[in-house]
Formats: structure tokens, C-alpha cells, sequence
């Protein structure tokens, strides 16, 4: 369960200041998959990062499971599995090294990390990968051992910055199906993108955000009941007021 | 397992699976100091065995002024030669290293029992070149001046030790060990200056590279401390340039162990015990440089910037020795707490072979350490900061 409510921060860059999240609450529930729906520079990521302790927000507040990310980072961290929109891992290391060194930044035993990192390959389809060193990755292949490096402390809630980014159709495709079972499992999944598609597909919950506001929240039947369109995306474009940078 | 031994073994694995770092790090720098500095001394040895044994060749103007002087020269490895147009600009183009110019009234001086008119033309201004061949000529002048007084003496009934009043003699106390050429000079500098960024592409690649190639940004959303990963890093980066300096070390000693120092009076290979002692001076240097490193990695924007940093710490080592080399004084015990300074005292004095007390151990690692603290709290500031990791 992740809680944000009146979240700010702002950038000073060359002398003008730049509110990047303008006053963004939503919530998150568990078993259910909510999506940050929102063109490129709408303050997606930088709503993340202040949900995954990167960044301090300037006003507001952020609740995981309860705790603040501020006040109780170890809790938070531990609870929250982040595909951050950087997803870099180390070349000269095997995929299951690199899931292997996170387990153990955590604090896990290394039987138990192994037996996660069984459970992931299957989950994900790595078997052929997973002992390979990930120089030379496709960006799919990169992408699912960064997905399985976050999910090896078994977190609760699982948050990913525009995962299909950049991937093939079939590797979007088992990536969804993969999301689904999380929810399945129970857990709080919330994933930012810029792509429509990706959010009607895939959604309980959307949030839709524009210059660092909230313009839209709810299911995708609210969305579209709000806005009076019956097509998805032209409720989108409703709500941002512009379709600029939305398919971007 | 604690983190930074997690992130220690990490590293280190990264940097052992990198096979250019490994080369360069391990077998190239390795190899390249003890090379330069014994090939240096070689070279050196050599030319000045030849300079001393060569046979000179010597332009004299006026030579039909002093034929006996001139004869003499040539029965003690001096081969007279015709003079140039104008010698002041032949010796200054290095054309000849020394000329001499003996004066139209020597004949008449010389028989009258007048000090005769003698000249040497040479270019102080290049001591290295010429040094010891000037050296050489006014040994042998003044031997034949010597030899021609104690005749002159004799021939009028008196005792040549008249004219010598004193009876110099020489006793040099300087150990084998003490004697050292210029080449081995450097060697403290270049250890120093290894130990201080020879792990600079480790601690780049872990700080800055990790940025670069996106993978600090997850890093740091584990419950892993700031603290912990930075410690760790360090560690990695110390380890791996502990093992570079220990590689030099030993092909240091293997190397001088080839050159030929028979017929020298010096020692130049580094007892065991001392190369451990060597290791423990230079441990705070490798603490500091790789903390340093890590810090700056953590501070500059890229990797490119954190190398441009590369010139100012390349210069921090060298100071002392630029120091000691305008200002050749005694060591004091201050110096030995001051980073660097004290640490090329320390150097020398192990391959001086003189002993070190145990206080002067205590000041010189004591503050080694205390330095490396305050840069070890300056990098993990440096790692706070929100900038670190998002970046773009």
C-alpha cells in the first residue's frame, strides 16, 4: 500500500526554478496494479524517486505500508522493489550475480537468495541468460535482470519506472503477464508510462498526471464516465488538455 | 555478511574480470617503474665509466706556446686537436665540451718563473653534460702544475713539503646502502604517486562509471548505507592498489638484482624486511588516494570530468619531493606528519637502511590516518548528496 498526499519539489536549474511535482496525492492499493500515466516531463519520475527515498520532497508526505520513507528508510526500502527508469547493471557480472549482489545488499542468506533467484528465472523466462555475463544484453534481457535484481528481497510493493520501455512486442507482452501475477500474489504494483496502451491494458487504478499535477484519477471506467468520451485515449487527451508529448 | 564486505567483494570481482585494468594495473605499471629507474642507473653508470675512460679530445689554441705541456697531456688520454674559428660559440654550441686557450707569454713566463697564462673555455650552464669532463682537465693541470713546482723546488734546494702546508685526507662514512645515484631519487616519488592514484580507474569506474551506466541509481534504493557502499568501494579500490604497489615492489627487486653494481660500492636491492616496511608507509597514502579518488568520482559530473581532475593529484605527491630537492634539509619530526612528506622521508630513510623509531612510526601512520578519515567523511557527504544519483 503506498499513500502520497500533497507531494512537492521543485529544481533550480540555471536560476529559474522548475516545479517538477506540483501538489501530486494518490494511493496505491494492494493487489492491484496502478498506473502513472502522464507525457514525457509530467513528473513522473521524479514522484518516484521521492516514493523510493532518492529525493526529499520539498512539502508533502509519502506512506509505505505506513512508514515514512524519511523517518524509517531501511523499513521502506526493504518493502519497495524499484525498477528505476535507470535500469544499468554490471556488464562484467553474470545476470545472476547481479541479482545475487542485491540479495545480499539486503541482507538476505544466500540460500535464500538462490532459491528467489530459481523462482524468477522461471517467472521472467531468464533460463537461457542467467549465467551469461550481461555484456551484450538485448535491452529485453536487461530489463528482466534489473526487474529480478528488484524483486529479490520479495517486496511488498513494487514500483517501476516506464518498464516496457524500449522493448520488443513479445517481451511487452510476457513483462504484462508477469505484473499480473504479482497482483495475483497479492502485491501493490505501480508503474509510471507514457504510453496509453500500456496503462488501459494493464490497469485496476490510473493516475494521470500533467506539470507536476494530478489531472485525472480513477478506474478506467471513471476515466471515461468524467470525461463523457468512450475512447480511452480520447479521455486521455481530455484530461491533459493537449495529446503533445503523449505518444512520444 | 556486512554491506561493505558485500560491496568490497563485489568491486573486486569487477575489477579482476576487467583484463585491460588488470594489465595496466598489475603487469605494465608494474614493470615500467623498476625498468625506468634500473635503466636509468645503467645508462648512467655506463657514461660515466666511458667519460672516465674515453680518450678526450681536446681543441688547445697557442699549443706551439707550450709544446712540453701539450705532450704531456697527450701520454694521459688527451688527444690535442686543432682549434675551432671561434671557440666561445663552439662550446657553447656543444660542439666541444671544453677548449683551451694558452696565453701568447706563456713561453716567456713560463722561463722567467712567472705563473703562466692558462684558460679554460667551458658552458657552466650544463653541469650533466660537461661536469665531468672539466673535472677531468683541471685534475690534470693541476697535477702537472704540481709536479712541475715540486721540480722547480727541488732544482733551488728546498723541500717541496714547504710548499704543501696541509695533508689532506678523506674519510667517507656513507654505507652502501646510503649511496644512492640520482635515478633512485625518483623511486620514492614513483611509489608514492602510484599508491596515491594508481587505483584511480577502480574508484572512477565504481563511483562515476556506476552513474554513467545507471546502475548507482538501484544501488542506492537498497537498505545498503551510504557508509557501507562507499567503505566498500574504497576497500576494493585500496586492496587493488596495494596489490599494484606490491607487484612494483617485487619486480623492483628483481630488476636491481640484473643491474651490475659489481664494481660500485652501493647497494641498490631492497632487503625483504624492508619491503614490508615500505608496504606499511605506504599504506595511508594508498587509503588516502583511493578515498580521494572516491570522493572526487562522487563530486564530478562524469567520468570525463573526474579524469580532468587527474593532473592536480598527479602534482600532490610531487611536492615534497620538489620540497627536498630546493631545500635538502634534515629530517624533523614534524615533516614526518605531514601526507606525502613525511611518508618520502620515511621511504628513503628504509632504502638509507637507517633505523625508524617507534614514536616516529606512531606520528607519521597516526596522521596518515587522521587525514584519511577526514577525506573518508568528505566522501560520504560527497554521497549524500540527491545530485549523486539523479543525474539526467
Amino acid at each position: 500500500m503506498i499513500e502520497v498526499r500533497g507531494l512537492r519539489k521543485s529544481f533550480t536549474a540555471r536560476g529559474t526554478e522548475i516545479r517538477a511535482v506540483d501538489g501530486v496525492s494518490f494511493a496505491a492499493r494492494d493487489g492491484e496494479i496502478t498506473g502513472l500515466l502522464g507525457p514525457n516531463g509530467a513528473g513522473k519520475t521524479t514522484t518516484l524517486r521521492m516514493l523510493y527515498t532518492l529525493m526529499r520532497p520539498d512539502a508533502g508526505q509519502v506512506l509505505v505500508d505506513g512508514f515514512d520513507p524519511f523517518e524509517r528508510p531501511g523499513h521502506v526500502r526493504r518493502r519497495l522493489g524499484v525498477l528505476p527508469d535507470a535500469r544499468g547493471v554490471y556488464k562484467r557480472l553474470t545476470a545472476r550475480e547481479n541479482i545475487q549482489y542485491f540479495g545480499r545488499l539486503h541482507g538476505i542468506d544466500d540460500a535464500v537468495i538462490d532459491e528467489r533467484v530459481e523462482r524468477l528465472v522461471a517467472a521472467l523466462a531468464m533460463h537461457e541468460f542467467i549465467d551469461r555475463r550481461t555484456e551484450g544484453f538485448s535491452q529485453g534481457q536487461r530489463t528482466k535482470t534489473a526487474i529480478a535484481r528488484a524483486l529479490v528481497h520479495d517486496p511488498r510493493n513494487v514500483l517501476l519506472d516506464e518498464p516496457t520501455n524500449s522493448l520488443d512486442v513479445m517481451t511487452t507482452r510476457s513483462l504484462r503477464q508477469f505484473l499480473r501475477s504479482l497482483k495475483a500474489e497479492g502485491r501493490c504494483v505501480l508503474f509510471s508510462s507514457h504510453i496509453m496502451q500500456e496503462v488501459a491494458a494493464l490497469c485496476d487504478s490510473i493516475v494521470v498526471i500533467s506539470h507536476g499535477h494530478v489531472v485525472a484519477h480513477g478506474t478506467p471506467d471513471e476515466l471515461r464516465a468524467q470525461t463523457g468520451q468512450h475512447n480511452l485515449e480520447d479521455a486521455f487527451v481530455k484530461v491533459i488538455g493537449s495529446d503533445e508529448g503523449l505518444f512520444a | 555478511m556486512s554491506t561493505w564486505w558485500t560491496v568490497l567483494c563485489k568491486e573486486l570481482l569487477d575489477a579482476f574480470r576487467d583484463r585491460r585494468m588488470v594489465i595496466t594495473s598489475l603487469v605494465v605499471m608494474p614493470l615500467a617503474v623498476p625498468l625506468v629507474i634500473a635503466g636509468m642507473s645503467t645508462v648512467g653508470m655506463k657514461r660515466q665509466e666511458e667519460k672516465r675512460e674515453a680518450v678526450l679530445e681536446l681543441p688547445v689554441i697557442g699549443a706551439e706556446h707550450a709544446p712540453n705541456l701539450v705532450a704531456w697531456l697527450g701520454t694521459h688520454d688527451v688527444s690535442v686537436v686543432a682549434p675551432p674559428q671561434d671557440p666561445d660559440q663552439a662550446v657553447h654550441r656543444q660542439e666541444y665540451e671544453a677548449i683551451l686557450r694558452i696565453d701568447d707569454q706563456f713561453a716567456g713566463d713560463w722561463r722567467a718563473g712567472r705563473p703562466a697564462g692558462i684558460e679554460i673555455i667551458f658552458d657552466s650552464s650544463r653541469p650533466l653534460q660537461s661536469g665531468a669532463t672539466i673535472a677531468r682537465l683541471r685534475g690534470l693541470l693541476s697535477a702537472y702544475a704540481q709536479q712541475v713546482g715540486t721540480l722547480r723546488l727541488i732544482a733551488r734546494g728546498i723541500h717541496p713539503s714547504v710548499a704543501q702546508p696541509l695533508r689532506l685526507g678523506e674519510r667517507d662514512v656513507a654505507t652502501p646502502e646510503s649511496r644512492f645515484d640520482l635515478a633512485q631519487q625518483m623511486l620514492p616519488y614513483l611509489l608514492l604517486l602510484l599508491a596515491f592514484i594508481g587505483g584511480m580507474q577502480l574508484a572512477i569506474d565504481a563511483t562515476a562509471g556506476e552513474r554513467e551506466r545507471q546502475s548507482l541509481e538501484p544501488l542506492l534504493a537498497t537498505p545498503a548505507s551510504r557508509e557501507a557502499i562507499i567503505s566498500g568501494k574504497i576497500l576494493a579500490t585500496a586492496a587493488f592498489t596495494l596489490l599494484s604497489v606490491l607487484a612494483t615492489l617485487v619486480m623492483y627487486r628483481i630488476a636491481f638484482t640484473l643491474v651490475p653494481t659489481e664494481h660500485m660500492d652501493m647497494s641498490l636491492a631492497v632487503p625483504l624486511d624492508a619491503l614490508a616496511r615500505l608496504l606499511v608507509v605506504i599504506l595511508p597514502v594508498v587509503l588516502l588516494g583511493a578515498t580521494v579518488l572516491t570522493a572526487l568520482a562522487a563530486f564530478a559530473r562524469s567520468y570525463r570530468e573526474a579524469q580532468g581532475y587527474l593532473p592536480l593529484l598527479i602534482f600532490l605527491p610531487m611536492l615534497p619531493t620538489l620540497y627536498l630537492m630546493v631545500s635538502p634539509v634534515k629530517t624533523q619530526a614534524w615533516m614526518l606528519a605531514v601526507p606525502f612528506l613525511g611518508q618520502n622521508q620515511l621511504i628513503l630513510r628504509i632504502l638509507r637502511g637507517e633505523p625508524i623509531a617507534a614514536a616516529e612510526w606512531a606520528l607519521n601512520l597516526g596522521a596518515g590516518l587522521i587525514v584519511v578519515a577526514l577525506a573518508w567523511w568528505l566522501a560520504a557527504r560527497l554521497y549524500h548528496r540527491e545530485q549523486l544519483a539523479a543525474s539526467g
